[in-house]
């Protein structure tokens, strides 16, 4: 897994760490049932507080992304198929809206837009 | 943990141990033969002993004033107390050192120092603890720099006013006269007072000491 | 998380300085600085929580239980390592550590073995003859000998090399690793914190001016720059410090996003733990 905290972001450190974390079990690059650093460690090789940390574990917690055995430590969680594809939905369509967004105010109308997605999803098919 | 805070203070002592035990088996046979004294020894072992404890007992506390320690010690589970009471314990012990290396010498050169007999242990014992019984809570109150000046002056008039004072004491059979006591229970009254005055005197201490910013 | 240590209104007159109600509690499990500059009261409050200066009035509470009450008891959960070290110079390793030992009830001989030798230090040696740094090293290995819980150090890094000083921060980390530790340790050197440290706690004439996690700190202030006709009323009271010169403006923010939302074409960069303390300081200083 990698984390890149970016120190010129805007964005406060827990969600960039957060966000990754997220990314990165929806990616399948944690599987089902692994066990993450100690919030201690992980706090260690970011350089970040281990309350930074601790909020970043008990958030993906509270979102069904990971769960903490006492004593243990945090697991990615494993009933969490149907959450994946509803959450990957989400990111996806959270990212659309706001080309959507943009879309609009600079004048790019409905068809425009669809033909640059499908323009992409053919370079992507060439590649 | 009594014990471990007296040893401290042996240890910070230690280098002048050796200084202060020739001291003590020199200084009452030389003091008895210079001054001609004839009251079997007696006024040489109080002023050997005073000196020897007064200077050991001031190496410690000025260990104590340059580095600090008890700070240190008062940060761990040591009470303020305990560190007190290490202090009364540590004359104690060193008294008792005094009275066996100068028996130890008397035996070995009975033609120049006399037996202190129990009477005059228990004299001795209250006079060093009237001297230190005043100069450790003045200390704690006061501190080491301000102390050192006015014990310097109280040790160095002792050999001017002690001897006259006991050399009275025992010439003047009136006072003697006065303790219609047994004679077992004279021998012991020094003790029994010397336990009151040390005791009252570390109480003081420990108030003291427990009010101290340290 | 529990609070490990709780103040509440801590005071004390000294001469010529006093502490003004500190207030602060420590988290378990967490790195505590304690930020500000020399004389700012971090010896006293420290010395104060160790029972050495006796507190005028408020309360100290360690484990949930008042020190004053539970003195030795608590003690024995404390490490401490103390600013100059306070050791009989004269003495040898051996020999200090003989006479602290006895005081712990739960002193641990192969820890404190251990420690010796992975400092390389030698029993024998007189402590006079340690360097600043083994000197240190010294102090913290009496200090976690004993299972402590929680670890006080008053500027344990002060006067002591990079190198030495990356070595101790890493110590504090290993510590940490145990579940239920926790540090708090004054400095002026902000860099000590910069890696380390989960909470900040921010004095300065003895008054608790700042307590924050360090990362939240970090994310909500941030070091502006701009023209200064983006000044006004309004905007200037978004900033702790400001330093205007004919070129533009310099300041620090605790609002960070607000000043995002009300200034826009300024350049908005992070801080460092020490311009958001002088910051702090300096924004206090100008109050009076």
């Amino acid at each position: 897994m990698k984390i890149i905290i970016k120190n010129s972001s805007d964005q406060p450190l827990y969600q960039q760490i957060k966000d990754q974390i997220k990314a990165a079990i929806l990616r399948n690059e944690l599987a089902e049932g692994e066990l993450l650093p100690s919030i201690r460690s992980l706090a260690n090789d970011l350089q970040v507080s281990v309350l930074t940390t601790k909020r970043v574990y008990t958030e993906l917690e509270a979102e069904g992304f990971i769960t903490t055995k006492a004593g243990k430590g945090s697991y990615v969680a494993t009933e969490s198929q149907e959450l994946l594809a509803e959450s990957k939905r989400y990111m996806v369509e959270s990212k659309l809206t706001e080309v959507w967004e943009m879309a609009r105010e600079l004048g790019i109308n409905k068809d425009e837009l669809y033909s640059m997605m499908d323009l992409l999803f053919e370079e992507d098919e060439q590649a | 943990m009594l014990f471990n805070l007296v040893i401290k203070d042996f240890i910070i002592a230690k280098k002048y141990l050796v200084f202060m035990l020739v001291f003590a088996i020199v200084g009452p046979i030389f003091i008895t033969s210079k001054l001609e004294l004839n009251n079997g020894g007696f006024i040489s072992f109080v002023v050997t002993a005073l000196y020897s404890l007064y200077i050991l007992f001031n190496t410690v506390s000025m260990s104590e004033d340059k580095y600090k320690g008890s700070a240190l010690l008062c940060a761990t589970p040591y009470t303020r107390s305990s560190l007190v009471k290490a202090k009364y314990l540590f004359i104690c012990v060193l008294f008792i050192c005094s009275v066996a290396v100068y028996t130890m010498v008397s035996y070995i050169v009975p033609e120049l120092l006399g037996r202190l007999n129990i009477t005059n242990i228990g004299l001795a014992f209250l006079i060093v603890t009237v001297f230190f019984g005043i100069l450790i809570p003045v200390q704690f109150r006061f501190g080491f720099e301000k102390t050192k000046f006015i014990a310097f002056i109280v040790v160095f008039l002792t050999p001017f006013i002690f001897p006259p004072i006991v050399e009275w004491l025992e010439s003047n059979p009136s006072l003697n006269v006065t303790f219609s006591l047994p004679q077992m229970l004279r021998g012991w009254l020094p003790f029994v007072l010397t336990l009151l005055i040390g005791l009252v005197s570390m109480n003081i201490s420990i108030r003291i000491y427990s009010r101290k910013n340290l | 998380m529990n609070n490990i240590l709780e103040l509440t209104d801590l005071s004390k007159e000294l001469d010529h300085f006093r502490l003004n109600k500190v207030s602060f509690s420590l988290m378990e499990g967490c790195i505590t600085g304690f930020i500000g500059v020399n004389g700012s009261g971090k010896t006293t409050t420290i010395k104060t929580i160790l029972g050495l200066i006796l507190k005028d009035g408020g309360s100290i509470k360690l484990f949930g239980k008042e020190m004053t009450e539970h003195e030795r008891d608590l003690k024995n959960r404390i490490g401490v390592v103390l600013d100059e070290g306070y050791f009989y110079d004269d003495m040898t390793l051996k020999e200090m550590k003989n006479i602290i030992s006895p005081a712990y009830k739960s002193w641990d001989e192969d820890v404190f073995v251990s420690y010796i030798k992975r400092f390389n230090l030698s029993l024998n040696q007189k402590i006079s003859t340690l360097s600043k740094g083994m000197r240190m090293k010294y102090a913290i290995t009496l200090a976690l000998s004993h299972h402590a819980d929680l670890l006080i150090m008053d500027e344990p890094t002060s006067g002591l090399d990079p190198l030495v000083r990356s070595e101790l921060m890493d110590l504090l980390l290993e510590f940490m690793k145990e579940e239920g530790k926790t540090v708090f340790f004054s400095t002026h050197m902000t860099s000590d914190l910069d890696k380390i440290a989960d909470m900040l706690i921010l004095i300065d004439d003895g008054k608790i001016l700042l307590s924050e996690e360090k990362d939240q700190l970090l994310d909500t202030h941030a070091i502006v720059k701009g023209d200064n006709k983006l000044l006004n009323e309004q905007t200037r009271k978004l900033f702790l410090v400001l330093r205007e010169t004919a070129y533009g403006f310099e300041g620090v923010t605790s609002k960070k996003s607000s000043v995002h939302q009300q200034m826009s074409d300024v350049l908005i960069e992070k801080p460092t733990i020490e311009d958001i303390m002088l910051a702090y300081i300096g924004g206090s200083k100008d109050a009076i």
